[in-house]
């Protein structure tokens, strides 16, 4: 197992080389250098010379290269042209955990309720639900997604007028605010990391237990528990707590947008697999042990028919971050996704390459751990080589 | 019966090449003279049989069906633009031209003094608002107003933008770039897979290990970022962009599909067979293995199409593109102009751009899907 | 369609052991259908036999002729589109077509386990062969046991199937094919049920693991002393270790008896040729005679005797009446009208 993170280990670092030197490319392969797009063409050639050789654009191609890899590896990524004289690297640090928190509810809450639906549509095979659903899925799958944001927002924040149409917090409300939004945030984040680790905490606990009164003993205690800390939490910090409300009420309209985008193609992709998993010898095997049919579905179908959808998650990523960017900007929403286009639309260059090759590192990152995932998930990559 | 032939094709596919079958079948059918004529015929006959075969299974498959519909309407439109242009209605190019015509009803609206005194709005106006129209009306005046967006009316089926340009129109305009776009990018990204996958199979070892991992990178690389940083880099038009989502399709996911393809096909034996008649490696790859992945190739056209026509609308949206008219465009204009966010009261300008990009999108994907279930068996349901 | 469902009604089940034993499990007229889009697949025709307690019955016949749709219908594991159109399955007194889908789940593998064909496929992935016998076990023994008890019972009978006990908890891909199958025996003894049903137990492993894997199965049975089908392709292997075979032919059984007298005295033309078409290591040596033709298909089975259309004794007769299934001796039933025409020599093939 060890053997195997460290594999995968080595071939994201590779990968993400490759990746750095692509984006390295692209700054290159724009029309001039950097001295004949952004200075005023009128100063003198010496200045210029000096501007250029200051910048260390002087070298070759591959010094060039290699200043370029070394100073993204020790976090120097430049200074943003409009947000003058801040790093890029603290503009975009500060954007990271807004993109992070909108993009891991998403995505679990697409993976949950995608894959449940998914294998309860497959086995109940046929009927009016399975269509519905189907098509509806289809479609969401193929709507035009910033429209579909739009709609989403006319629909919810201005006729329902359930949510804020836009932005990460309500600005009135916040004027005498004795908080920033990113102390906030922070605070919830923790708390939300703090329940998230006990509701992991339990389940994979509880599913060690080979007696079911122990599993369901440690369930009882584990779940209501997450929730009572996650309710202390914000007891205690009450007098944050309506600030971190409203942060939560401006997340849930683009939270669910983007899962739903996403739910879609998990949704289809359960489906077919668990329709292909229904059709395994073992599954026989399991009804003629007289396993009840709930069992069947959810312990022996669906827990294999998951391994693909796992897999799958790598190409769902690229297609969830590029959902995450339209979120952001369609939504306001000042994550990563949106410095970027705000940084391409005003020609800030470093803040938008440093925010895509951020957003590949991200990529990146999530491979990794699916991989890691689907390891413990299939025994068959997990004990491989164990005699 | 009329399956017979095609089923003989199936139980030799092992040894023979199908891709050249029909140059051996004729020899049983037809006289010895009239041999070069004929054999265009039987291979035209072969393909009728193949593709009716094919059209009966696709046929089946209804959500298929409703793509191919989808799709055909959508031709339509755009073979419909240039003729209504040109014969009418839309004859004239001051009021219909997509980009730069204009049209506005105007409203006559009688000034009344204060905001307070207005009882109908489509009637009156007071004398404060009406100075940005008519400069120096005074109640009682009549200002005329020029309406943009104006709703649909008899001149304008779909109404007009807020530039009082003409929305169907546009929409029709824009439907022959989608399609272009899509034809360009769905061209590059096959040829650069197919190439990429056959070759990687072929060589085997370090080539092909390359090119993958460098696949494995474009396919974890979110497109529409990697995108929005090109078009601040370069000026980026529709043939461009077609290329450019070609290219990064065809590096990506394709040319793993195809290459897993190409890997089945260069095990079968008519490979050995062509191999030890002399064929060079250049004449196995393209005469024997390409043909075979072409059917393939075809299916992710479909869906190149799907994810190009989405792509240009999405950064068109964002007005990132050096387009002139699309339907990322029509909403672009809509969204900056501040019509978008007040709810469905111009759903002309939200409803119709948006259905398109969504249908001929989901059109290529419903085709594609029964496609799939056509070329790889397994996925027909039992 | 045919005039055949009336014939045995009412009549008592073929039972190839004479009187004295009591039968452990009667199929009676089974008739089951698979309905497609083109029609009704006549899967499974008037079949009736009986298993006595304690004894082996091999269901013998070429692939597709109904063998494995008689094992899903008695588990009644059949899939959505099979119709089961009338007959008894009768085990210990108890018809079990009768049961609610509710009882007969916990019916299953308690009375009834099943070896299936491919062991390779199972075996559940994503848990170790140990968690899926004791599921079976958690589910069907009463009171649930303990996890210690489960682990020594599967122990023992991984003893007795002759695996490590150490193998118990890794997971299916750690073991060879032939453990797997011998970990299925022993999950199907798990709940000691009344009758095993083994599908093609050894078709997809090599000769020598085919032998020791037979070799367990017999072992069990008489140790166990539980009644097994054994269901396969190759009456040669079948001969080895049943006490009676019944053989099927078109989803119907054309003869039935004890293993002994069917090798002795075929008297149906199906069981002759494929008796002539399988190489005896214990008999004289014979030229091989292949068995002609093809299976029928089953959605337009020929009219009345299903085998006509292949039979080198078939007459008028046997496409107009359908011949009964009748006990020409004590023990030895067979369906044909020209059961004493069939020769006593196997056919030899002449070139």
């Amino acid at each position: 197992m060890l053997k195997f993170i460290g594999r995968r280990l080595i071939q994201m670092t590779f990968l993400f080389f490759l990746f750095l030197t692509l984006v390295f490319f692209l700054l290159e392969s724009q029309p001039g250098d950097i001295t004949s797009q952004f200075l005023d063409p009128n100063i003198p050639a010496q200045v210029r010379q000096l501007i250029i050789e200051r910048l260390g654009l002087d070298g070759s191609v591959w010094n060039r290269w290699w200043n370029y890899i070394t100073n993204f590896v020790t976090g120097n990524l430049g200074v943003s042209f409009s947000q003058y004289p801040r790093s890029v690297f603290d503009v975009i640090v500060e954007r990271i955990p807004r993109t992070l928190f909108l993009f891991t509810f998403a995505t679990l809450l697409a993976y949950f309720i995608g894959f449940t639906l998914g294998k309860r549509v497959a086995w109940k095979r046929g009927g009016f639900s399975e269509h519905a659903v189907t098509i509806g899925g289809v479609l969401l799958y193929t709507v035009f997604y910033p429209w579909f944001a739009i709609l989403m927002i006319l629909l919810f924040g201005s006729y329902l007028d359930i949510f804020p149409i836009n932005g990460f917090i309500d600005p009135g409300f916040w004027r005498n605010a004795p908080f920033t939004g990113n102390e906030v945030f922070s605070q919830l984040i923790l708390s939300l990391a703090i329940a998230a680790f006990i509701v992991s905490a339990t389940a994979i606990l509880a599913r060690r237990q080979e007696e079911r009164r122990t599993a369901r003993l440690i369930r009882a205690v584990g779940y209501p528990l997450s929730v009572i800390v996650l309710v202390g939490f914000w007891v205690i910090r009450s007098e944050m707590r309506p600030y971190a409300l409203d942060i939560v009420h401006h997340s849930i309209l683009p939270i669910i947008t983007l899962a739903l985008i996403a739910f879609a193609g998990v949704m289809l992709l359960t489906r077919s697999s668990m329709l292909e998993t229904l059709r395994e010898d073992y599954i026989l095997t399991a009804r003629a042990k007289g396993v009840p049919e709930k069992d069947i579905r959810d312990r022996h179908a669906a827990r294999n028919a998951l391994l693909p959808v796992v897999t799958s998650f790598v190409l769902g990523l690229a297609f969830i971050i590029g959902g995450g960017v339209v979120t952001e900007t369609v939504f306001s929403w000042p994550g990563m996704g949106a410095l970027l286009l705000n940084a391409t639309v005003i020609e800030d260059v470093p803040v938008a390459t440093g925010a895509l090759a951020f957003i590949g590192v991200l990529a990146l990152l999530g491979h990794l751990i699916v991989d890691i995932l689907y390891a413990v998930l299939d025994p068959r990559i997990r004990i491989a080589g164990r005699e | 019966m009329t399956g017979r032939p095609t089923q003989v094709t199936e139980d030799q596919s092992t040894q023979v090449d199908p891709t050249e079958l029909e140059e051996l079948t004729p020899a049983v059918e037809v006289g010895e003279g009239e041999l070069p004529r004929s054999l265009w015929r039987v291979r035209l006959r072969l393909a009728w049989q193949g593709f009716r075969k094919n059209w009966r299974l696709f046929a089946e498959n209804k959500i298929g069906l409703a793509g191919l519909i989808i799709i055909l309407i959508f031709a339509v439109m755009a073979l419909a633009f240039p003729l209504l242009r040109a014969v009418g209605p839309w004859d004239n190019d001051a009021i219909y031209d997509p980009v730069i015509g204009y049209d506005a009803p105007v409203a006559e609206l009688e000034v009344v003094p204060t905001r307070a005194e207005v009882t109908d709005p489509t009637q009156q106006i007071d004398a404060i608002d009406a100075q940005l129209w008519c400069f120096g009306a005074l109640p009682g005046d009549t200002c005329r107003i020029p309406q943009q967006p104006a709703p649909p009316s008899e001149g304008h089926l779909l109404g007009t933008d807020p530039l009082g340009r003409d929305i169907a129109s546009q929409l029709t305009f824009s439907t022959r770039a989608a399609f272009l776009l899509g034809l360009i990018a769905a061209l590059v990204t096959v040829g650069i897979a197919t190439s990429i996958g056959s070759i990687a199979a072929f060589y085997g070892g370090w080539l092909d290990n390359f090119l993958m991992r460098f696949a494995d990178l474009i396919l974890l690389m979110p497109l529409i970022p990697i995108l929005i940083v090109m078009s601040g880099l370069w000026e980026i038009n529709l043939p461009l962009l077609g290329v450019l989502i070609g290219v990064l399709n065809g590096f990506g996911g394709t040319a793993i599909v195809l290459k897993s393809q190409a890997l089945s096909v260069k095990v079968k034996p008519f490979i050995d067979a062509a191999r030890v008649s002399g064929g060079s490696n250049m004449h196995l790859i393209f005469r024997h293995i390409v043909p075979n992945v072409l059917p393939l190739s075809f299916l992710y056209m479909m869906f190149s199409v799907t994810e190009a026509v989405s792509l240009e609308a999405t950064l068109s949206f964002f007005g990132l593109l050096n387009v002139d008219m699309s339907w990322g465009i029509m909403l672009n204009t809509a969204q900056s102009q501040g019509y978008l966010r007040s709810g469905f009261e111009f759903w002309w300008l939200l409803i119709p751009a948006g259905v398109a990009v969504t249908l001929l999108a989901a059109g290529f994907f419903f085709a594609g899907r029964a496609m799939d279930e056509v070329i790889n068996p397994r996925l027909r349901a039992r | 369609m045919t005039d055949t469902r009336a014939r045995t009604a009412g009549e008592e089940t073929p039972s190839p052991m004479p009187g004295d034993e009591a039968p452990l499990l009667e199929v009676k007229n089974l008739v089951m259908n698979y309905e497609i889009k083109t029609g009704m697949v006549s899967a499974v025709e008037d079949v009736s036999f009986a298993v006595p307690k304690g004894r082996s019955l091999g269901l013998v016949g070429e692939s597709g002729c109904g063998k494995t749709s008689i094992a899903l219908t008695l588990m009644q594991l059949l899939p959505n589109n099979a119709r089961i159109l009338g007959g008894e399955v009768v085990l210990d007194g108890q018809n079990l077509l009768e049961l609610g889908e509710e009882e007969m789940r916990k019916r299953r593998w308690d009375d009834i386990a099943m070896v299936f064909q491919g062991a390779m496929n199972s075996w559940n992935p994503v848990y170790t062969v140990g968690d899926q016998i004791r599921e079976a076990i958690y589910l069907h023994w009463e009171p649930r046991p303990s996890y210690d008890e489960a682990m020594a019972k599967i122990s023992e009978l991984y003893e007795l199937v002759g695996l490590n006990p150490g193998m118990i908890e890794r997971y299916p891909h750690e073991y060879s094919g032939g453990m797997k199958q011998r970990a299925v025996i022993a999950m199907a003894l798990s709940c000691s049920p009344k009758l095993i049903i083994a599908d093609e137990p050894t078709t997809a492993l090599d000769v020598i693991v085919q032998e020791q894997i037979l070799e367990e199965l017999r072992k069990v049975q008489h140790e166990f002393g539980m009644s097994v089908i054994y269901i396969s392709h190759d009456i040669a292997v079948i001969a080895e270790i049943t006490d009676l075979i019944g053989v099927m032919y078109a989803g119907k059984v054309v003869e039935l008896g004890s293993t002994r007298e069917i090798f002795a005295n075929p008297r149906h033309p199906y069981t002759w040729l494929i008796l002539s078409s399988t190489p005896s290591i214990t008999g004289p040596r014979r030229q091989l005679a292949p068995l002609e033709g093809e299976p029928p298909n089953l959605l337009d089975p020929p009219p009345a005797c299903r085998f006509h259309p292949r039979c080198p004794f078939a007459t008028d007769i046997c496409h107009e009446r359908e011949p009964p299934l009748e006990e020409i001796k004590p023990g030895h039933w067979a369906a044909c009208w020209h059961h004493e025409e069939v020769p006593t020599e196997l056919v030899t093939e002449s070139r």
